[in-house]
């Protein structure tokens, strides 16, 4: 089916169109992997990866990151192949609704942010600042995956 | 000079069971091919990325006056929608939807299903609608409508098992679709009876 899948952080609960992102991302992820010459750094897992995150924190950095897709990373990663284009669009409209779903959550307190998610959050920009914005954005959506692995 | 190229007007969407078709009525231009081309604007391009706008996948300098937008309106928030004419080098203006257009507003219709008594077996053959369907089946023994019992059927393969009749009573049937991505749910179907007979296939 549409593969809805409905995630709960304690209170906080959001649904989210999990088999069209991963269909949408996988259509693209060879191609914008390819754009990627820097291997040897990641965004999302550099020092550490997001799967030591304590569950209380869950809910904030899944708010965070999407708020980081949306905010920053999707709108540098125009290509001159429309059908990616196409891809990309669909996946940052399908975050643009979890983020506000999550936002929501945060403003009925339903989603607290502890010190653990401020520092990921900070680590995870220190990245992305280290490099320019175009070769970031591309990077961090190569790595969308690591984040649909993570919540799942 | 070249006459301004009229823009596509009646634009609407027609959309039903999540395939939704974007239609306007045609340009005519005495001696000329028109051609059409269709974009799209989801709520992420207004809010964060300058309001741009995205050729749509089916639909570049076609003919047609119907363009399939399914596969570009893939997720759940407003769509804005626009057309324009293109003779030649020539464009017309863009001819825009009226009002966004949201998947959650799709129309549903109730499933085809056919009830087959198998035996003692109850049997039903559900439509298969697509990846986004799934299937609520209710059945009970006519007279028992108290006593309905409930299927959820999320993968439409071959045909669905629901129950071991007895020997006598009519056992009825009806089914809805449930489309998770929108959490919305069609009307039931035309409810079917049925009655074992021996080892026959047997319609009221």
């Amino acid at each position: 089916t549409a593969g809805i899948r409905i995630f709960r952080f304690g209170p906080c609960q959001v649904s989210l169109s999990m088999t069209e992102i991963r269909a949408g991302f996988n259509a693209i992820k060879a191609n914008i992997q390819a754009r990627d010459p820097i291997r040897t750094l990641s965004i999302l897992s550099y020092p550490h990866s997001l799967h030591k995150v304590q569950s209380s924190d869950r809910c904030c950095i899944t708010h965070q990151l999407f708020d980081f897709y949306v905010e920053k990373v999707f709108k540098h990663c125009q290509t001159e192949d429309s059908s990616i284009n196409r891809k990309i669009s669909s996946i940052a409209n399908s975050f643009l609704s979890v983020k506000r779903n999550l936002g929501q959550c945060r403003e009925q307190n339903k989603c607290t942010c502890g010190q653990e998610s401020s520092e990921k959050l900070k680590q995870i920009l220190e990245n992305y600042e280290g490099l320019n914005v175009t070769s970031a954005a591309i990077k961090s959506l190569g790595e969308l995956d690591i984040l649909l692995d993570w919540m799942e | 000079e070249d006459a301004v190229l009229p823009a596509p007007q009646n634009i609407s969407i027609l959309s039903t069971n999540m395939k939704h078709f974007l239609t306007w009525s045609p340009v005519i231009i005495q001696g000329e091919t028109v051609r059409y081309s269709v974009e799209f604007q989801g709520e992420y391009e207004r809010e964060y990325a300058n309001e741009s706008w995205i050729p749509t996948c089916e639909c570049s300098l076609i003919t047609a006056t119907v363009c399939n937008i399914t596969e570009d309106i893939s997720a759940t928030v407003a769509y804005n929608l626009r057309v324009r004419t293109v003779v030649g080098a020539r464009r017309s203006e863009w001819g825009t939807l009226k009002g966004f257009f949201n998947r959650i507003t799709t129309s549903l219709t109730p499933p085809l299903t056919k009830v087959i008594a198998d035996g003692y077996h109850l049997l039903v053959e559900l439509e298969d609608m697509g990846p986004a369907f799934q299937f609520c089946v209710l059945y009970w023994k006519k007279g028992q409508e108290d006593r309905m019992q409930q299927k959820v059927v999320k993968e439409v393969g071959s045909v669905v098992h629901l129950d071991t009749m007895e020997a006598g009573p009519d056992y009825c049937v009806k089914a809805q679709t449930y489309v998770e991505a929108i959490n919305r749910s069609s009307n039931f179907s035309q409810t079917q009876c049925v009655r074992a007979q021996g080892g026959t296939s047997m319609w009221l």
